[in-house]
């Protein structure tokens, strides 16, 4: 089996097919249901940028124990087509199960599956004939076949399909729990053994399931978001389905706009309001926003941008993962201003670190940038719900309602902050500008030498601010350690899976997670690489983006580098060769 | 009522002498005056151009927007700000070029607001090229050899695309373009006023004599602004030929069309009935959000 802890009771379980069958949330409905039985989950879906056809596969990975991420094995494939099985079987370990319907394909004609792989098949179409249901059901029955096999009982999934199908008609639910049982049946009659029960278990405390999307959502409606703008963009796209769904609840203006370009310009009008704004893309997505991001730099806009990056450039490969976008987020927009880049490595580094994002722009009176990654944006896991007693607004020198005096918007300060009294409040007549200006936002005095210096030095004393505000880099592991890697975002995932493996095999590493990519933090990185026996940098681009700001900030340099840039993250298991290798 | 004086900032405007950005300014500082707004209760949001040079000639708690993009940063103002009147200044190199996109999608909202098109026919900030409304033919120092497309239609695609209140100035006739601004800020949802205002310096076709010779008022004609077919019909007549004369070519001046029923975005928009700081006064509640998320 999968698994690499002996204490552990883990199952890898794949659903292979063509787009359009339902696979995702056939997929989602077995991880709430092992999460609601007292298992940890964590998926992985991989899927084409088309509708229909093509090949869809999701990966569920079930723990009794803490797990930080997926990993490569199968132990049970549901093969929903032939492709399903010829994709994967490199992927199946010993004494996996092939579940798959005998009337899609042949599975003696297919070369090479191992002695040790049971064939487990269903009859899917012919289950749900008989139970008179619609072809979308074949799910229902392969998932309770998967139970069926490995022993685990039914009625958390017949629950769960009364719940899914409450407010429907009663056939339909009655219509999924007669595939599913006969599904689960011959599963059971199937002599294919499974190494152990499945059984529900007792956890400690409660789980949510939660994507990295999902986390941000969630912390921008709790940080008070009163617009959201966005242009349809995988993996991006969640992000505004999530807002038109909870906006109207929550009182958020959210809009799907024409295009990045009035996205990014639409929430930099929103924070002149004074209303906490966000918008999201993908790179190319980006790209359209950046001449506005910056114009949300030198006027002193406080926006949140989110930015979740795939392989690029151009359209790139849509629905995959990639960390290529580092220096274009550092760097997006021309002149200089100061800005701040936040990397989260999991789910709750997005939930914190979106909520402080807003308040860093407000404080900083600056964009922010969330860099994420499809990795992290399209995956859910089980972990405890978050914890929102530190959850606090910090809207900095904000003036909302009332009258001022002699108010100037650009106000030159020993922080580089003016306090900023929004459109609405009486004596704050000011011009918020995209041109050079001065202290009151006029563009034509913007010119004058001595005013482009006292207003540029004013705005890149902000980043001074910055480097206090900003939360520091993430250690894991300790402190004497065989090998210490460095890595920012969703990286830390499959390396925090791999240490703790290699620990059991007397293989010490730690781990640094450069949390804020900008400003950048030099010092603490130089000392966590000054002090390590061997150094690393893990990161997925071929150039090496963090391996640049290490040698440009710190004038230091990594014993070894680990890249990838196929589209897939890491795995733990590749991450555990790379550094075996970097000791051989 | 703040008087019109009180409108202006300690900065006198740059635009050449005798530049049709000047009636336009003046006959805005009317409208606010007479419309009784205070400076705290409208803002305004200028493109680039020589129009958006004039966001320090007017007093207001404004913003000097991206070329182009002063659209979206408007609409935004006015979906979060329901207690702000939000106006747009935009030439027609900003407006009808790079931000036509932004153009056409807010005239089908009809998102609350005022769009004042300086349309001058050419560009002017950035020395003589030739604009989207440029008529067909005419040479520029981009197209020595004449301009070879129809020139846009900005009204026509307003009426087309939705827009509720729809509606042409003249630049050389301040009170008729004062009247219609403080039409257009009253009215609920997108209000158009394309103004014909003209380059003294780089447009030596559609001069102030061009014009003057060729205007005249739709209120002073049997017009019905509800009916939207007959104010089509007079988009049209935007087009000329370069060489036509006064009696062939009239150009109408005052309100096409406008439609005072349809419902607003904002109207609409759940969130848009608060100003969006509110939100963010203290944590929201978002337990039972998170309960549910798996």
């Amino acid at each position: 089996m999968a698994q690499h802890d002996p204490d552990a009771v883990e199952v890898c379980i794949k659903i292979g097919g063509p787009a359009g069958f339902g696979i995702k949330a056939a997929g989602q409905t077995l991880a709430r249901l092992f999460t609601q039985a007292g298992y940890e989950t964590f998926d992985l879906t991989e899927y084409p940028s088309l509708i229909k056809g093509g090949h869809n596969n999701y990966h569920l990975r079930v723990s009794s124990e803490e797990i930080f991420s997926h990993v490569e094995p199968v132990d049970v494939l549901v093969a929903l087509d032939r492709d399903s099985v010829v994709l994967h079987l490199d992927e199946l370990t010993e004494g996996a199960a092939i579940i798959y319907d005998p009337g899609d394909f042949d599975m003696s004609e297919i070369d090479g599956i191992p002695e040790t792989v049971c064939s487990v098949p269903i009859p899917l179409k012919e289950i749900v004939y008989e139970a008179g249901g619609i072809p979308i059901m074949r799910n229902t029955a392969a998932l309770g076949a998967v139970l069926g096999h490995i022993g685990f009982p039914l009625d958390y999934l017949t629950g769960s399909i009364e719940q899914q199908f409450a407010h429907k008609v009663p056939e339909i639910a009655e219509q999924n729990i007669a595939c599913a049982t006969v599904g689960y049946e011959h599963a059971r009659d199937h002599d294919c053994a499974f190494p152990y029960e499945m059984a529900p278990r007792e956890r400690e405390g409660d789980r949510i399931l939660v994507d990295g999307n999902e986390a941000a959502g969630v912390a921008a409606l709790a940080a008070g978001i009163g617009l959201y703008c966005a242009y349809p963009m995988t993996p991006a796209s969640s992000l505004l389905h999530f807002f038109a769904k909870h906006g109207e609840k929550y009182g958020v203006v959210v809009k799907h706009t024409e295009d990045e370009i009035a996205a990014m310009n639409m929430v930099v009008g929103g924070a002149f309001g004074g209303t906490r704004s966000m918008c999201a893309a993908s790179g190319g997505g980006f790209a359209l926003m950046v001449e506005a991001f910056g114009l949300a730099g030198v006027s002193e806009s406080a926006v949140v941008v989110g930015l979740f990056t795939r392989p690029g450039p151009a359209t790139g490969m849509p629905t995959w993962t990639e960390q290529s976008d580092v220096r274009f987020a550092i760097h997006a927009a021309q002149g200089e201003f100061p800005r701040v880049v936040l990397a989260p490595g999991d789910r709750e580094d997005a939930f914190h670190l979106t909520w402080q994002a807003f308040n860093l722009a407000d404080v900083l009176q600056t964009p922010v940038i969330i860099l994420g990654d499809t990795y992290l944006s399209d995956n859910r896991q089980s972990i405890p719900p978050f914890d929102t007693s530190s959850l606090e607004i910090d809207r900095g020198e904000l003036i909302t309602e009332g009258d001022v005096e002699e108010y100037a918007r650009y106000r030159v300060t020993d922080s580089g902050v003016s306090p900023r009294a929004i459109p609405g409040v009486k004596g704050a007549e000011q011009i918020v500008n995209s041109y050079e200006h001065d202290e009151h936002g006029y563009g034509s005095q913007g010119e004058d030498a001595d005013v482009r210096i006292s207003q540029n030095e004013k705005r890149m004393r902000k980043m001074e601010l910055a480097r206090k505000l900003v939360p520091g880099p993430a250690y894991y592991g300790p402190d004497d350690a065989d090998v210490s890697i460095l890595v920012f975002g969703s990286t830390k995932m499959p390396v925090r899976e791999a240490m703790k493996w290699l620990a059991r095999e007397c293989v010490s590493v730690n781990l640094m997670q450069v949390v804020t990519l900008w400003p950048f933090p030099a010092e603490e990185v130089s000392a966590f690489l000054g002090r390590a026996k061997r150094t690393a940098i893990i990161e997925g681009n071929f150039t090496g983006q963090l391996q640049g700001l290490v040698r440009e900030h710190c004038l230091l340099d990594v014993d070894h580098t680990l890249h990838r840039y196929d589209g897939r993250p890491f795995s733990p298991e590749q991450v555990c060769r790379f550094v075996k290798e970097v000791l051989a | 009522m703040p008087g019109v004086k009180e409108y202006t900032t300690p900065h006198k405007p740059t635009w050449c002498p005798g530049c049709g950005n000047f009636g336009m300014w003046e006959a805005l500082k009317r409208a606010l005056s007479q419309l009784d707004l205070d400076f705290h209760e409208y803002s305004v949001v200028w493109g680039i151009g020589c129009h958006g040079n004039g966001a320090d000639f007017l007093r207001t708690q404004g913003f000097h927007a991206l070329h182009g993009r002063a659209l979206p940063v408007a609409s935004a103002l006015s979906l979060t700000r329901p207690d702000l009147k939000v106006i747009v200044e935009m030439g027609d190199g900003d407006g009808y070029g790079l931000g036509m996109g932004h153009f056409v999608h807010s005239l089908r909202r009809n998102i609350d607001m005022t769009c004042i098109a300086h349309n001058n026919q050419i560009y002017g900030l950035t020395t003589g090229q030739a604009s989207p409304t440029t008529e067909h033919l005419m040479r520029t120092v981009s197209t020595p050899g004449g301009v070879l497309e129809t020139p846009v239609n900005p009204l026509g695609l307003a009426l087309a695309q939705g827009a509720t209140f729809v509606a042409r100035g003249f630049a050389g006739d301040i009170p008729h373009l004062t009247e219609l601004y403080k039409q257009a800020i009253q009215h609920k949802g997108f209000a158009l006023v394309d103004v014909f205002q003209p380059c003294v310096t780089w447009n030596k076709l559609n001069t102030f004599s061009w014009f003057r010779e060729r205007v005249y008022k739709l209120e002073d004609r049997a017009h019905d602004p509800t009916d939207l077919q007959a104010a089509f019909e007079l988009s049209l007549t935007t087009f000329h030929e370069m060489t036509c004369t006064p009696e062939e070519c009239r150009v109408p001046i005052g309100i096409f069309y406008r439609d005072d029923e349809s419902p607003t975005y904002n109207q609409d928009a759940t969130g848009a009935q608060e100003p969006g700081h509110r939100r963010a006064e203290k944590p929201r509640d978002i337990s039972d959000l998170i309960a549910s998320l798996g």
